[in-house]
């Protein structure tokens, strides 16, 4: 147990030291890094709910979104400093997925039509409450993060700490959940839920459980880009670019383990922006599109488990050849 | 304990249960018997919580719990096994009993859990995937074990015996009768096999077509000629 | 103000039969193969584009552009069709996120054929008002109705008197019966797939004619069609027009009473409303949703 705490310790620190170490001088690359874990704590969020809730979001735009504008607004209107106001943006997110609660009777497909219906209903309402939300023109110069001890988080760098942190910690607890027996019965209640319910398992509770977990993790990270880049709109904060690229690097990075989506959130961001997009500056997406079909019809739980399945083949292969 | 007040279950045009009023006594071993068909399933389920009644009481320990969903029921001490084997998918027989205990009495006692897992015969087989690797005599001891592990007052036992051979049978029942002598709790069971319930139960009620037409001894019960016509198909059936 | 309403209600209506088409191939595809085809919108797009290309190109009315529309369309449809059929778990789920990543491809597609500007057809005689008593309306909103239903009839015709239309039924209703019965389900499939191209097609070609078009438009096309599909009910025609009838009524009061920028709003209270109240939409046949 302890070895392995230890084994964890050296590539945090990596993470948190080497990096900014090596690339600090080129902004382009620490904001794609910023970018990239962005969208990759949104995909753990999106596979958190999908693996420990059973049910698959179209529309984590939605907690994005409300998560992006409570916490603006809180420190905006309300003066509030930006780290309680990201929190709240969070229970914010959380609060609002509670009006989605209905729509868990639905099955698979219905719930995630339902919830990309929800996320158009909170686009349309912050377009049209302009009192609050400044409408289709957006809020600017949202205030950044703060200073603390000498170390400017609103930087680059400083950004890259804050998201990152925020994601380690998100791993943690989904990690916690899944070992929990909260996270067993989970498990079986995927395919047995009567038989979960008939020993105490209050199985309705549960799933709205880690709707709400799966909202605030998301409402958190939208908050975070709200202060990072300072300036939102509608359009923007509850845009379809944030349910559908989660999707697809958590798909890509193998959706059903815990790393998988950000493994898959660097990779797919990284490669769409520093390739793709010089190949098609203009609808570089469709590559995405086309990523996204060819994963579901070769690989539905994603092109990690897959090669790392041909590896453990080839190895077997050579194993029994030489035996 | 468990108290039945004129319970009526109606599905569409199809009367299921049809004015049942029963009531069972704390460590009361009582059989329910009748013709396929006859309700008794529908009847397990009004009382675990998967089926509202249409019309009806029932009261558990004085308790009214009409509206209470199957989770409370649950830890309220209403046990329930699945006369087809619905084990908790992709864990194993050991962790299906865990959860069972940890969510059925908010405890987690993992000595007990090995108790009633040896209790059973299945300590061998407690690492093996519970939805994939059992044989069926195993499947349905898991049943039993999942419903033990909430430490439940009253167990529901919906035709454990059913589609076992001989010897599965035998020893599945001494285990029964075993099992009332160990945990102190009432049992309402469903069997067709009238030995069974002869040996097992101190008292057989009887539906017919939903109705409840006998409620007595298994002696009484089973020279009733009501009774007999319903499992022969006669006229008074 | 009962004026206003009442140029409402009829412009709902209109907008209504219209969307009736629009829909109408989503639907059939969720009829028979129980998925919901996330990329009908865009095919739809395609075929309006065809028929800005088949103007701008070749300079006459843009009803010429049917017939290519009709090949490209359905070829895409087939296409769709065959990459839907490779699914082998989770058919109803992974095909959600399949055909979304197809309407990806496609409207990203157009992007970089046509670029984003917005464009509409130069023929004036489609924008010309046509005046029945005080009620006011385009002539395109009136013919693109009229051909809605006329198509709708059509369908609605093929379905419960043809042998393919039967086939089709039989599929929907019992997929393994059928095959017994000697109807091969993926041709079934495979067909209405095609008749719902061919609607797309006729559905892509009457928007051009009577409004703006641009490459966003495929994902709020799609929108509406499975708001209809899912108000509808599976297995029910009529439902679709009724249901498009409502829709388009709907969004028309809520411009004229409201905003014409809650009109979206409406469309997505409406389908929420029915996904919890009524799960087999308002018309539709029995069918558990929950």
């Amino acid at each position: 147990m302890k070895m392995r705490a230890l084994m964890l310790v050296i590539p945090i620190a990596a993470l948190y030291l080497l990096v900014p170490l090596l690339f600090r001088s080129n902004l382009y690359l620490m904001s794609l890094m910023v970018a990239s874990l962005t969208i990759g704590g949104v995909a753990l969020a999106w596979a958190l709910l999908g693996n420990l809730g059973g049910m698959v979001s179209f529309g984590h735009a939605a907690f994005f979104g409300v998560g992006s504008y409570v916490s603006a607004l809180l420190t905006m209107k309300l003066g509030l400093p930006v780290l309680p106001a990201m929190l709240l943006g969070g229970l914010g997110a959380a609060l609002a997925s509670l009006a989605m609660l209905p729509a868990l009777r639905l099955k698979g497909p219905y719930f995630a039509l339902a919830i990309l219906a929800y996320a158009q209903i909170f686009r349309i309402l912050a377009t049209e409450f302009r009192g609050i939300t400044g409408g289709a023109g957006g809020l600017s110069s949202i205030p950044a993060l703060p200073q603390i001890f000498g170390f400017d988080f609103g930087s680059k760098v400083g950004g890259y700490v804050v998201i990152l942190t925020m994601v380690i910690t998100f791993v943690f607890i989904y990690y916690l959940i899944r070992k929990s027996y909260y996270g067993l019965a989970l498990k079986a209640m995927h395919e047995s839920e009567d038989a979960t319910r008939v020993v105490g398992v209050n199985s309705t509770l549960l799933k709205a459980l880690m709707l709400c977990v799966s909202a605030f993790m998301t409402g958190m990270i939208g908050a975070f880009n709200a202060h990072y880049i300072n300036f939102l709109e509608p359009d923007y904060a509850f845009g379809a670019s944030w349910t559908v690229v989660p999707i697809i690097a958590a798909i890509f990075g193998g959706y059903r383990t815990i790393l998988g989506p950000l493994v898959g959130a660097i990779g797919v961001y990284m490669i769409d922006q520093l390739i793709f997009k010089n190949m098609l500056p203009t609808g570089h997406e469709i590559i995405l599109g086309a990523m996204l079909v060819g994963m579901i019809i070769f690989s539905p739980t994603g092109l990690v488990p897959l090669i790392s399945k041909k590896i453990r083949t080839r190895r077997f292969q050579l194993w029994s050849q030489n035996n | 304990m468990l108290k039945l007040d004129d319970v009526t279950i109606k599905f569409d045009a199809i009367t299921a249960v049809n004015s049942v009023s029963m009531e069972i006594a704390t460590n009361e071993v009582v059989g329910l018997v009748g013709p396929n068909g006859a309700g008794k399933t529908t009847l397990f389920n009004a009382i675990s919580g998967l089926v509202r009644p249409t019309s009806g009481q029932i009261f558990f320990n004085s308790t009214n719990i009409l509206k209470a969903p199957l989770h409370t029921r649950a830890r309220m001490g209403i046990g329930r096994s699945f006369q087809i084997p619905q084990p908790m998918h992709e864990l194993t027989v050991r962790e299906n009993l865990l959860v069972a205990q940890r969510f059925g009495t908010g405890k987690l006692v993992p000595s007990k859990v090995d108790e009633i897992l040896a209790f059973l015969n299945l300590a061998d087989k407690a690492q093996r995937n519970a939805a994939t690797e059992l044989s069926l005599t195993e499947l349905k001891a898991l049943e039993v074990g999942k419903a033990l592990a909430t430490a439940p007052k009253l167990l529901l036992l919906d035709e454990v015996l059913a589609g076992l051979e001989t010897t599965g049978k035998r020893s599945f029942m001494n285990m029964l009768m075993d099992l009332h002598k160990k945990y102190e709790l009432g049992i309402l069971i469903i069997e067709h096999d009238i030995e069974t319930i002869s040996t097992l139960c101190s008292r057989v009620c009887v539906l017919n077509f939903g109705k409840l037409i006998a409620d007595g001894t298994p002696n009484e019960v089973f020279r009733d000629p009501q009774v007999i016509n319903s499992y022969t198909g006669g006229a008074n059936a | 103000m009962f004026e206003l309403i009442l140029q409402a209600l009829y412009s709902g209506l209109l907008t209504g039969a219209s969307y009736a088409l629009i829909a109408l191939g989503l639907a059939l595809v969720f009829g028979t193969m129980k998925i919901i085809n996330l990329a009908h919108g865009e095919l739809v797009l395609l075929a309006a584009y065809i028929a800005y290309m088949t103007e701008s190109w070749m300079k006459i009315n843009p009803v010429f552009a049917i017939p290519i529309a009709l090949v490209v369309v359905c070829l895409t449809s087939v296409i769709v069709y065959f990459l839907v059929s490779r699914i082998e778990k989770d058919r109803e789920l992974n095909s959600l996120i399949l055909t979304y990543g197809i309407g990806i491809i496609l409207t990203n597609a157009v992007l970089l054929l046509w670029k984003a500007d917005i464009h509409s057809t130069g023929n004036a005689w489609f924008q010309q008002p046509l005046v029945l008593g005080s009620l006011y309306s385009m002539n395109s909103e009136v013919i693109f109705s009229v051909v809605s239903v006329v198509l709708m009839v059509c369908v609605w015709w093929w379905l419960s008197r043809s042998w393919y239309g039967r086939a089709v039924r039989a599929v929907s209703s019992n997929r393994d019966a059928a095959k017994l019965m000697g109807v091969n389900p993926q041709w079934t499939e495979l067909i209405s797939f095609i008749v719902a191209g061919v609607l797309a097609s006729f559905a892509g070609v009457a928007i051009y004619s009577s409004g703006v078009i641009q490459p966003a438009m495929g994902g709020s096309l799609t929108v509406k069609a499975f708001i209809i599909t899912v108000l509808a009910g599976a297995g029910s025609i009529p439902g679709v027009l009724l249901g498009a009838i409502l829709l388009g009524v709907a969004e028309s009061l809520t411009i004229t009473l409201y905003s014409s920028a809650l009109q979206e709003l409406t469309g997505m209270l409406l389908f929420l409303l029915v996904l919890f109240v009524l799960p087999n939409g308002l018309f539709g046949a029995r069918g558990r949703r929950g």
